[in-house]
């Protein structure tokens, strides 16, 4: 079932949309005219189908707790094409994040990935754990066998203004 | 001179290589680096969550170049030079995230400057070096090398920001690939995406974008593919294989960073550029420098 059917079972919720406006820094979605230059260089299109002038339409119109709960939302490669190629300044990159961070927001489906990253973060300061990296002739390396410098955690204050602000909508 | 460098995550915990290779090729240039006294990743994978709490983040690398004392900063990874650049421009355009944002960094005893300038490799070399300079240094030319460039989606876009190069016709990885003495392929897929952002939610998708472009270069000929970026580093170089798998093709392409060319060119032993750690068949590339 594609995205547009999905929506004709739905209501539009215009206090959802509020919310997606109020994240979003420029209200050029607004003045979407369907030109169709970002779908048509979207990175994330042949394979998985994402279409974001759907998406800025289904936003304008108020779809937006269908477009919270559904993986299409999670398919963007973040290329930043469609806004460079905006004409209207709308943007579907910053809209497809505000969609994500909702979405965050309401417990819905979220790659584990994008969650353990955050909790690496509040722990170590990286959203990566330090890599062993096997050479072409199988040799392991680490940073301290490279001689590279350790890498410097944050202090214990940003803990604690990270969790405060992760608790903020 | 002396500028801050602010490495982010994927560099410091995998992509070693562009980090002994910009650590190698930037004295070479009268250039120091100065590493900030703590590191906190940039916001990036933040910024799908919690787009206020990516910004504080990125505004949190901001204040740590601050502490060093020096106006410039340097950001090798795209992703990192596109979250800390746009964190800025809020910083700079929008007050009430910027009251937000400074309230939070006081607390944690940091503090915020705008005076500060984010650079890129690409853009530093290229524009504050200048390839006069970078021509001057070459002591081994690449003049048997036919090489492709990939600079990446975050570096270019989005304009209104200010970013390192042209949104549609980037050239100057292509110029500084060139002034080594390289030949350099133009190509019609140069703008296609390497996929990284996809590892987290569809790392078939992602390879499979990898894949398509790296068989595409084949058909070029090139002796190898030039990037700028540790995500695209990350996914050319050291899942090629798995790339080729997902799209059932023999892939077959070195890649290198940028810095380890120019540090080839410029004389550096292969060994302190990190050459030994890439993945992709860098080994057939190196026969065609001259010893």
């Amino acid at each position: 079932m594609s995205l547009t059917d999905l929506m004709s079972m739905a209501k539009p919720n215009l206090e959802s949309r509020e919310k997606i406006l109020a994240k979003l820094t420029s209200k050029g979605l607004v003045n979407c005219f369907q030109c169709i230059k970002c779908t048509s260089g979207c990175t994330a299109l042949k394979l998985l189908e994402l279409k974001p002038h759907e998406i800025v339409k289904l936003v304008n119109l108020g779809f937006i707790d269908e477009l919270a709960s559904s993986d299409i939302i999670w398919t963007c490669v973040t290329c930043l094409k469609c806004f460079q190629r905006c004409p209207q300044k709308a943007s579907p990159y910053h809209v497809i994040m505000a969609l994500r961070n909702l979405a965050v927001e309401r417990e819905a489906k979220v790659p584990e990935g994008y969650l353990k990253a955050v909790s690496r973060i509040l722990e170590v300061g990286l959203a990566e754990p330090p890599a062993e990296v096997v050479t072409r002739k199988m040799e392991i390396f680490n940073r301290e066998s490279l001689k590279l410098p350790n890498i410097a955690s944050p202090k214990e204050s940003f803990q604690t203004a990270f969790m405060k602000i992760l608790e903020e909508h | 001179m002396k500028i801050a460098v602010f490495w982010g995550c994927r560099i410091l915990t995998s992509q070693y290589a562009y980090e002994m290779s910009t650590r190698q090729v930037f004295p070479k240039f009268s250039v120091e680096l100065v590493d900030l006294s703590e590191t906190n990743c940039c916001g990036d994978p933040v910024k799908s969550v919690n787009d206020l709490a990516a910004n504080y983040l990125a505004a949190r690398v901001l204040a740590l170049a601050n502490k060093t004392g020096l106006e410039n900063l340097l950001v090798p990874c795209n992703r990192c030079h596109f979250v800390i650049s746009e964190a800025k421009g809020l910083l700079e355009k929008n007050v009430k995230f910027r009251e937000k944002i400074i309230g939070l960094l006081n607390e944690e005893g940091l503090e915020y400057n705008s005076k500060i300038k984010i650079w890129h490799v690409i853009d530093f070399l290229h524009d504050f070096v200048g390839l006069v300079k970078v021509k001057k240094a070459v002591l081994k030319s690449l003049k048997d090398l036919k090489l492709a460039t990939h600079v990446g989606c975050q570096i270019i876009r989005y304009s209104d920001l200010g970013r390192v190069d042209d949104a549609e016709n980037p050239q100057k990885l292509d110029e500084l690939v060139s002034v080594l003495g390289a030949n350099v392929v133009d190509y019609a897929e140069k703008l296609d995406c390497c996929g990284a952002n996809l590892m987290y939610s569809h790392p078939d998708s992602a390879l499979s974008l990898t894949g398509t472009k790296l068989n595409i270069l084949q058909v070029y000929g090139v002796d190898g593919l030039v990037v700028s970026c540790p995500d695209c580093g990350l996914m050319f170089d050291f899942k090629q294989k798995d790339a080729a798998t997902t799209i059932g093709a023999k892939l077959n392409i070195p890649v290198v960073y940028y810095t380890q060319l120019l540090g080839l060119a410029l004389g550096i032993e292969k060994e302190k550029l990190g050459l030994q750690l890439n993945q992709s068949p860098v080994d057939q590339f190196l026969t065609k420098i001259p010893l």
